[in-house]
């Protein structure tokens, strides 16, 4: 029997972690029915001072994560995947707006870097006005199908990542349920463009307005890859189907690698990394991680996280 | 752990601050600071049994003036809290609920 062999049974005979498929050094661990471990939300920089207005408009109400018990008022707590609680991401209830919750470590070598969550996205449910609540972008309630659906937008999940003489780049991947005007899209997809940073806003060079798409504000700026994929949404808005998501990048080729989600595993090879021309100070090996969820609708949009785990190569 | 439901976040009239889940903890504390403006405001807390539907969880004001640091207390919740504020002028708002299990 190898050290391979005794590793693998080892991940199988554990039930909280042969749901994973994991890398062989696990960097972190994440099932939050203990605590957020260390997903934390995101906040754009800040002068001297401490002057919290200096903040870019589009960085400064990323909401903070959430435990929830996934509480609903039409069935009461449904719990998470592996106990009680799951990092919950909720936006404000305005078109547009994004909440992000973030991860920061760094690296320690080069090489594959997989992240792998089960997750749920779900819109907050609607109480009480008309029949004309019925109907939502492309769906109107029929008894299965319900108008919650339309009303999700997109979430992402992407790294932020800097190394070799401050060379930074990020890697991203983005479900995009519907487009702005709420028609479902179904489909994933990439920046071509790397993320406006503060700098850029001190420079004279960006200013973004509150609720922007801070990881690429130009919708142009995004390409599709993939096939368009229908996820388990299941009907209204209270049900938590959990999907499993794993995402490989690759830090010595500074590519993407691939993005598994359930049963569909899409080659995100060619998928672009866009760099940031300058080089950066103070960030040296910087690896982040990141997930968001945006509302194209003026609904709370919900990203549940039961679990997270991230393993490397090296 | 520590949320920042408003940061430095002006309001001219009533609000309420957004849905923050609390089933996994036994205390909570409010901390409110105005850090502009020169209005003033009073908060009082509430809870839900859903996120969406909001009562107060008692009849205490709390005032908050220009420059002010407020805290108070929340026991007895269920697995929602917020705050509504009324607002008389202009107050720059910067809210932390402080909970633990």
């Amino acid at each position: 029997m190898t050290t391979s062999d005794v590793r693998s049974a080892l991940l199988a005979a554990d039930p909280r972690l042969s749901k994973f498929s994991p890398l062989p050094r696990i960097l972190a661990f994440d099932e939050f029915d203990s605590g957020t471990h260390g997903w934390c939300e995101l906040l754009g920089n800040y002068n001297g001072r401490g002057d919290l207005s200096t903040v870019d408009d589009h960085m400064r109400d990323f909401r903070p994560p959430q435990l929830s018990a996934c509480n609903f008022f039409d069935i009461g707590t449904h719990g998470a995947l592996s106990g009680t609680y799951a990092l919950k991401l909720a936006t404000r209830p305005h078109k547009g707006h994004t909440a992000v919750a973030i991860r920061r470590l760094t690296m320690s070598g080069r090489g594959l870097v997989q992240l792998e969550t089960y997750f749920a996205f779900k819109s907050e449910a609607t109480l009480g006005g008309g029949s004309e609540l019925d109907t939502f972008g492309d769906v109107q309630w029929d008894g299965n199908t319900h108008p919650s659906e339309a009303q999700f937008g997109a979430f992402t999940v992407a790294t932020d990542l800097c190394g070799d003489g401050g060379l930074r780049y990020h890697t991203v991947a983005r479900y995009q349920n519907t487009d702005m005007d709420n028609h479902f899209t179904r489909r994933w997809m990439a920046p071509t463009v790397p993320e406006p940073t503060p700098r850029e806003h001190f420079e004279g060079k960006v200013k973004l307005e509150y609720a922007a798409d801070f990881t690429a504000p130009n919708p142009e700026d995004w390409q599709q890859f993939g096939e368009p994929q229908e996820l388990c949404y299941n009907e209204v808005p209270t049900k938590v189907n959990w999907h499993y998501l794993r995402w490989v990048v690759d830090t010595e080729k500074r590519r993407n690698v691939e993005l598994q989600v359930n049963d569909r595993v899409m080659d995100m090879s060619d998928v672009p990394v866009p760099p940031y021309e300058e080089r950066y100070e103070t960030l040296e090996n910087l690896l982040n991680f990141y997930f968001s969820v945006r509302t194209h609708s003026n609904v709370r949009n919900f990203l549940f996280l039961d679990s997270v785990l991230i393993s490397v190569d090296w | 752990m520590t949320a920042v439901l408003e940061r430095d976040t002006t309001f001219d009239t009533r609000f309420a601050t957004e849905p923050y889940e609390v089933a996994w903890a036994g205390e909570a504390r409010w901390f409110v600071h105005h850090v502009g403006g020169d209005g003033t405001a009073t908060y009082l807390t509430q809870v839900s049994p859903d996120g969406i539907t909001w009562c107060d969880l008692d009849a205490t004001e709390h005032r908050v003036g220009p420059g002010q640091l407020i805290s108070w207390p929340v026991s007895g919740f269920g697995h929602w809290l917020r705050l509504r504020a009324k607002v008389d002028g202009s107050v720059q708002v910067r809210i932390h609920l402080a909970v633990k299990a």
